[in-house]
């Protein structure tokens, strides 16, 4: 719990440094709604929403959901991006679409019975400077979307910087970290996953191949027999995926099914800590 | 040509093997200028300089733009590269940001480039300036993209005396301007034929 206070906090820190650029270190004025670029990225996110979630309304959202993204990313191929859903039990599902990467639908999560999607956090790649959505699906069926603008650019092709051999290694390896546990609380958990997560548009520098799209396609959480989440994944999730997530405990163990799009399957159980006070 | 490509090749298998901390092209500074075109990997670090044209940012660049000459704007940027088993109707949506106004002709700075591709890129090239070889003319891509000083040197050597370099190319142009989504020059798209690798 303290883990989320701390986060706020920093998160508010930010804010007001953002706040604080102005004058000579302001980022470039964004003329408000007017702007050919702004028009050019409403248009796409129009067309995208289409063909994602075809004639089904979306309604903006300050409260449902909210994205914290870096404004500027120190690594392209490693985004960290935080969605925050405070009413919790409302949530059914939540989807980051990242506007202008060629694969813009990064990520889709299903939760389940055992799932606190209060706070979810994952990397992902960004390929140009872009508006990023988070839209959620409320239990009665709505849609609401919220939008965060970031400049990074070429983290889809971005080499790995070792041969694929090596990027291979231990592929389907987990690990899984827990935050302390207090009875009736949710538990925040980390899952690490050793997976190069090939986007298809990195170019081998030593051979001038590109070595193909190798990701993972879905994975599920459950406790137990209940389900805390089912995620469907993409090129853009950035290379030995790390998704923090929270989920009400049973007791049982926690057990992780991952597979990729190139036929890997692998299966996990973890142990979370029991509660103390 | 093949010859040429495995050499190419075995040289950047060393260079990557043996000399990682040594070779002079794993550091920013101290790229030399290669003797002609560079045919190694089309990412990474670039010299500082090109023989015959002037090396330019993003302010000149945006100066060059507002002042009375007009410079031809050459992008020779890759396209995203769609992976051949990405999944059948699955979203894909290529953008390609980069200098308002620039005219896009992918990969002309790939080494080896087909004869009929190279007369292209003249042909094109002379269109854009009216056949005037002292119009500025800016070539770029990304940043540490070998393609845009490939590209600005063959036209040094076609006797192009207002070329400028743009090294930064899009990243660098971002950072403080906005940019336009471009679609590939219709002539080039018009003349395109695979490139083997690309």
């Amino acid at each position: 719990m303290t883990h989320r206070i701390g986060n706020t906090v920093i998160a508010l820190g930010v804010a007001l440094a953002t706040t604080a650029l102005s004058g000579p270190f302001a980022p470039p004025a964004r003329a408000a709604g007017a702007s050919d670029t702004d028009q050019e990225r409403a248009a796409r996110w129009q067309e995208i929403a289409k063909s994602i979630f075809g004639d089904r309304q979306i309604a903006p959202t300050e409260t449902l959901v909210k994205i914290d993204a870096p404004v500027r990313a120190l690594d392209a191929a490693l985004v960290p991006i935080t969605l925050t859903m405070p009413d919790s039990a409302q949530i059914k599902a939540v989807s980051l679409i990242i506007d202008d990467n060629p694969a813009p639908y990064a990520a889709k999560f299903e939760f389940g019975p055992a799932a606190d999607p209060a706070e979810l956090k994952l990397r992902v790649r960004v390929n140009n400077y872009t508006d990023m959505h988070a839209v959620v699906e409320t239990q009665d069926g709505k849609l609401y979307e919220a939008k965060q603008f970031v400049k990074a650019s070429g983290g889809c092709s971005a080499p790995m910087g070792m041969s694929d051999e090596e990027a291979m290694k231990g592929m389907g390896d987990m690990r899984m970290k827990f935050a302390d546990a207090q009875p009736g609380k949710p538990v925040e958990a980390t899952l690490m996953v050793r997976h190069p997560n090939f986007s298809g548009m990195q170019m081998n520098q030593v051979t001038r191949e590109f070595t193909p799209a190798r990701y993972i396609d879905k994975l599920t959480v459950s406790a137990g027999d209940r389900t805390v989440f089912t995620m469907t994944g993409d090129i853009s999730i950035a290379s030995n995926p790390v998704i923090n997530f929270a989920f009400k405990p049973d007791g049982k163990p926690l057990q992780v099914a991952a597979s990729d799009n190139a036929g890997g399957r692998w299966q996990h159980s973890f142990t979370p800590p029991s509660p103390t006070n | 040509m093949r010859r040429t490509r495995m050499i190419g090749r075995v040289a950047a298998l060393l260079a990557a093997t043996c000399c990682l901390a040594a070779a002079p092209a794993d550091s920013p500074v101290n790229v030399p200028e290669p003797d002609g075109l560079y045919a190694g990997p089309p990412k990474g670090y670039t010299p500082q300089t090109l023989q015959g044209a002037a090396v330019i940012d993003a302010d000149t660049l945006a100066g060059l733009m507002a002042g009375p000459d007009k410079p031809v704007l050459i992008d020779v940027a890759a396209p995203d590269r769609k992976p051949s088993n990405f999944p059948e109707g699955r979203l894909w949506l290529p953008v390609h940001p980069s200098v308002p106004g620039a005219v896009w002709m992918p990969e002309a700075g790939a080494e080896p480039l087909a004869p009929a591709r190279e007369a292209l890129f003249y042909a094109r090239v002379a269109e854009l300036t009216g056949d005037d070889r002292a119009k500025p003319v800016v070539v770029f891509c990304h940043v540490e993209c070998w393609g845009s000083w490939n590209a600005a040197k063959r036209l040094v050597r076609k006797g192009y005396t207002g070329v400028r370099w743009f090294p930064t190319g899009v990243e660098g142009w971002q950072e403080a301007h906005e940019t336009a989504n471009l679609r590939v020059d219709p002539a080039w798209a018009a003349g395109s034929e695979p490139q083997a690798g690309r």
